[in-house]
């Protein structure tokens, strides 16, 4: 692990701790592991907020996070004593009772932590380049996700323009879906209404949503048929050099040679003009 | 038939992601995506043999699982992420845009 002025021994010179449901091999690489009780993720969070100011925390408000004072108060001491804390979160948050408001209390933990010392939280994605699309999305419109253009301008409302709801509730009658397979991890009611649907699909591979699809189109795989960039979870871009040669175009290709088909079309407005953003780009 | 309620926490691994790569139709990733793990004493207290399949219900819909036991908090149960999930998972996300994929009671019928 990086050495450095302020921590010249590396990795003895910090202190990782794994807060999870139950012991996974990660406690194996961490120095302690703090077992919590399913679904007492707000709970924990809301604790050491309070306590970090000193407020008073009864026991069995404790207790009922599957851990000991003891142990909250040493994770407090350790938090504050730190140069510089950072909180990596997972979906364990995100996709249990709670949800946002899990995630957002850790991120309100480690902005008051800043009273104490340097903290800072990040989220740790899935697989693949899920960093990429939060980021790119950002830049290009202001938000990460469950964007709507159907207005001729970017809307953020996730639970109305988020990807399940939209599937689940109906909303699309037509999908296009670029290097994912929302047919091998979505509720059943979405991937029901992708059969429903036309859908279209990119992916290298043969997938469950290709399956389903109506045209799956064949592209190289990105990073080694394809140039492209992919960014780390630290959201640093890494540019990607393809080692070898494929027959198959690239995604941007296809959705390039898509979007000059659509172009020679006449827009669906009724006089045939397009809305000022779309004018723009095209 | 056991009324023994289970939380059942579909989660990734870096098995699972590996074998993605090797293909969604590979015997390694079916047999991953389709096991489930169980604590010891659950799994004898509902009847269940080692490597024996078991039908997991929630409210949304029913997926079967080829049981083992590992080292799982008890009442607890961990399944990889994949299309057997799918079928447990609800569309709500209660405004989020995240469904709910972790914490589900189930119930467990030996198959």
């Amino acid at each position: 692990m990086q050495k450095s002025k302020f921590l010249p021994r590396g990795r003895k010179d910090r202190t990782m701790v794994l807060v999870d449901i139950r012991e996974t091999k990660s406690a194996k690489a961490a120095d302690i592991f703090l077992q919590v009780r399913p679904g007492k993720d707000f709970e924990l969070i809301t604790i050491l907020r309070a306590l970090i100011k000193d407020r008073q925390v009864s026991d069995q408000a404790i207790a009922e996070t599957g851990l000991t004072r003891e142990v909250i108060d040493d994770l407090i001491r350790r938090m504050k004593g730190a140069k510089f804390g950072c909180v990596f979160f997972g979906m364990g948050l995100s996709m249990t009772r709670g949800k946002h408001m899990n995630s957002a209390a850790l991120l309100t933990l480690a902005a008051e932590m800043n009273a104490f010392t340097k903290f800072v939280a990040m989220p740790m994605r899935g697989h693949g380049n899920v960093t990429g699309a939060d980021v790119i999305m950002r830049w290009q419109t202001g938000y990460p996700f469950g964007i709507s253009f159907s207005r001729g301008y970017p809307r953020y409302n996730p639970g109305e323009f988020s990807t399940v709801d939209v599937l689940v509730r109906g909303d699309c009658d037509a999908a296009f879906i670029i290097g994912a397979d929302p047919g091998a991890t979505m509720p059943q009611p979405a991937i029901d209404h992708l059969k429903r649907i036309p859908t279209i699909v990119l992916d290298p591979h043969v997938t469950h949503t290709s399956k389903l699809s109506r045209v799956h189109i064949t592209t190289a795989p990105q990073g080694i048929a394809a140039p492209g960039t992919a960014y780390r979870m630290d959201e640093l871009p890494m540019p990607l050099k393809p080692a070898l040669k494929s027959p198959y175009p690239s995604d941007e290709e296809v959705v390039r040679r898509i979007n000059e088909a659509i172009a020679k079309k006449p827009f669906w407005l009724p006089d045939g003009s397009q809305p000022q953003m779309l004018n723009a780009q095209v | 038939m056991t009324t023994k309620r289970f939380i059942l926490n579909s989660s990734r691994s870096s098995q699972q992601g590996a074998l993605i790569n090797v293909g969604k139709e590979s015997p390694e990733y079916l047999a991953l995506t389709n096991s489930m793990t169980m604590a010891q004493k659950d799994m004898a207290e509902i009847g269940l043999a080692e490597g024996q399949m078991a039908m997991v219900r929630t409210e949304f819909g029913e997926a079967p699982f080829k049981c083992e036991s590992g080292k799982v908090p008890e009442g607890m149960i961990f399944v990889p992420y994949g299309p057997p999930t799918c079928k447990l998972m609800g569309g709500d996300t209660g405004g989020t845009g995240m469904p709910t994929s972790k914490g589900w009671e189930v119930e467990v019928v030996p198959l």
